[in-house]
């Protein structure tokens, strides 16, 4: 095998060697990731159709998919996920022209109110946000002194509240993926389709939009993933009136002590994010 | 960055096994002791009580903080060899951790001072003592209710739309107002009453129209109380809300004259645990009048020592009523699904 090999190196670069080579490059993150990735998933896939007594049931699928309580809970982590998503795009996508257009200080200024957020926790995040919508918080106050509404509103504790929240605490993770790939864009190409006679909306939709696709896809895989899966987001800003794939998971695990109920909530919710950014992957990789 | 050097690593290694061989040597000076209680108290152990038992005692604490459910796990999961000498819960945690052998006699030959409490405060032969005794009522606003709250119904009174918080049934505290609820929709004395939950669960989703919020967190159901967003919470601990009315916050707690509740914490010896003389010392000194003074004045807890005076203005331990935990416990999963379904 060896001598095979070695006469003609320069002219075949040892296909065999090449592949060993690019092993052992990944062998070391693919065997941390089996480790603390892959084995854990499994464990918890097992656990899932398993019983009390350890015997096989798919007992706990049932109860989660057949149920019309526990049916309201993944529409409502797939609700949380999919509007948090929408409205991120929506407010992302200028934001991050109005990034890469910007020069100098006032780039640097709004690279930081993206950036500085993420130091701050979620936690803080959540808590602020109570004390913004609160009856005698800053929005009522704003909203009753132009003379728009009377009385307060109630704000906090809803649905509106949690979106709000929600769009805001993952809004960068989507700025960022659609900026990187909009500071990269050439100008030309919008310039060349105007010349050839399309119009704006035309150049839009047929030129910038696919270009930036990239972007939006890693930005709305991120987001989506999130979002769905969020835990404390959901508990601080509505409480029990919304429950969750997480919270459910959460309560399995802590008080119910039904780890098979819990794991088999996990597997649900890896699903529904493992669909999301497989799409995402197969979306992206369309030719333009 | 700077590596590691061949040096250091050396001199890490050596450390490690100089403290293998000469384990007394790292260990050296004031015996440990590991007590395992609620994250909440850690506060004012810390503060108060830990300096006062360390000096007494010659020891060192080490206070595991956390909620009584995981310190239960801890316990199961360390039972061949435990790690906690000392461990205090709630009384519902204490069932299952005597049911599960986690936790040992005492004996008032090596702990003098169980012989002097009040009665009920020890239970099972021994196997765990009340050291105090916090009260539950109705935590309210002082800047948005003139007058404090006198009964459960008031919760349901259609002027308070939007203005209530109360516990969810996973917290501990959750029990409460679905005991109110159930005594005010039978009529029933408490102690009839504990046991007929459809009706308390009949009674509570009539709140719904009333709730701004149901919490997980309790730190952020306080927080909207004290800003005055929420009125009142249905089920407070004294120790929580009158700890902040110390503080300066614009808070109180009323126990309405239909009752309030008491909600008694034991200390126990972990079966099997390390330093078996120093825990028995430890459990000693909290049922002593001198901690248990302390902890009356900086907690807001009822003591359980007969020899402690209850300070002006806490409620006659006596007047509280204390629930059937072990029937509590048996039905709690079922009733926090049934919450979780109907409350949502």
């Amino acid at each position: 095998m060896t001598d095979a090999v070695l006469p003609a190196p320069i002219v075949k670069p040892a296909p065999d060697r090449e592949r060993l080579a690019a092993f052992g490059f990944v062998a070391p993150s693919v065997l941390i990731i089996a480790l603390v990735f892959v084995l854990p998933l499994a464990l918890l896939l097992g656990v899932s159709v398993l019983d009390a007594k350890g015997g096989v049931t798919s007992a706990h699928y049932v109860r989660l998919l057949g149920t019309p309580y526990y049916l309201g809970v993944i529409w409502n982590s797939l609700r949380l996920g999919l509007l948090t998503t929408l409205i991120a795009f929506l407010i992302s996508y200028p934001a991050a022209f109005a990034l890469a257009r910007a020069r100098g200080a006032l780039r640097s200024i709004l690279l930081a109110t993206l950036f500085l957020p993420l130091a701050a926790s979620v936690i803080v995040k959540a808590f602020a946000w109570t004390i913004l919508l609160r009856s005698d918080g800053l929005i009522n106050t704003v909203l009753i002194a132009l003379g728009l509404i009377e009385d307060p509103i109630r704000m906090i504790f809803t649905q509106t509240a949690l979106i709000v929240g929600a769009v805001n605490i993952f809004l960068p993770f989507m700025v960022l993926p659609i900026y990187a790939v909009v500071a990269q864009l050439d100008g030309r190409y919008a310039e060349a389709a105007a010349t050839l006679g399309a119009s704006p909306f035309v150049v839009f939709f047929r030129v910038i939009l696919p270009l930036t696709l990239p972007g939006i896809i890693a930005g709305v895989a991120l987001v989506f993933s999130l979002s769905v899966s969020a835990y404390v987001v959901p508990t601080l800003l509505i409480g029990e009136k919304y429950p969750t794939l997480a919270t459910t998971i959460a309560k399995a695990y802590l008080l119910a002590r039904e780890p098979g109920f819990g794991a088999a909530a996990g597997v649900v919710l890896l699903a529904i994010a493992v669909i999301v950014v497989a799409l995402s992957a197969m979306l992206s990789r369309e030719p333009k | 960055m700077h590596p590691f050097s061949r040096r250091s690593l050396l001199k890490t290694g050596a450390a490690f096994a100089a403290s293998f061989a000469a384990p007394s040597l790292v260990r050296a000076a004031p015996k440990e002791i590991v007590i395992g209680g609620p994250a909440g108290a850690a506060k004012y152990f810390n503060a108060d009580l830990f300096p006062v038992l360390e000096k007494k005692l010659d020891c060192k604490v080490l206070y595991e903080g956390t909620n009584s459910l995981t310190n239960l796990q801890k316990m199961q999961a360390d039972k061949a060899s435990p790690k906690i000498s000392v461990v205090i819960m709630d009384d519902p945690v204490m069932l299952p951790a005597a049911a599960e052998g986690l936790i040992t006699k005492m004996s008032s030959s090596a702990i003098p001072n169980l012989g002097k409490l009040v009665d009920d405060a020890v239970h099972q032969d021994g196997l765990w003592a009340n050291y105090q005794k916090p009260w539950v009522g109705i935590a309210y606003s002082t800047k948005r209710m003139k007058t404090p709250p006198v009964s459960w119904t008031e919760l349901w009174d259609a002027k308070y739309d939007s203005k209530i918080v109360i516990p969810s049934l996973s917290n501990t505290e959750g029990f409460w107002t679905l005991l109110a609820a159930a005594h005010l929709e039978t009529g029933k004395p408490f102690k009839e009453a504990q046991y007929e939950i459809d009706a308390g669960f009949k009674k509570i989703k009539s709140l719904k129209a009333n709730l701004l919020n149901v919490y997980t967190n309790a730190p952020q159901a306080i927080n909207l109380l004290e800003q005055g967003e929420a009125w009142m919470i249905g089920g407070q601990f004294s120790a929580y809300t009158l700890i902040r009315k110390a503080d300066g916050s614009p808070v109180d707690l009323a126990i309405p004259k239909d009752g309030g509740f008491s909600m008694p914490s034991g200390i126990a010896k972990v079966a099997g645990g390390p330093a078996g003389d120093l825990a028995d010392a430890v459990i000693d000194f909290y049922l002593s009048p001198e901690a248990q003074t302390i902890l009356a004045k900086t907690a807001f807890i009822a003591p359980t020592s007969k020899a402690t005076p209850l300070p002006a203005g806490y409620p006659d331990p006596a007047s509280l009523f204390a629930p059937d935990w072990a029937f509590i416990a048996k039905n709690r999963a079922g009733w926090v699904d049934r919450w979780s379904k109907e409350m949502t």
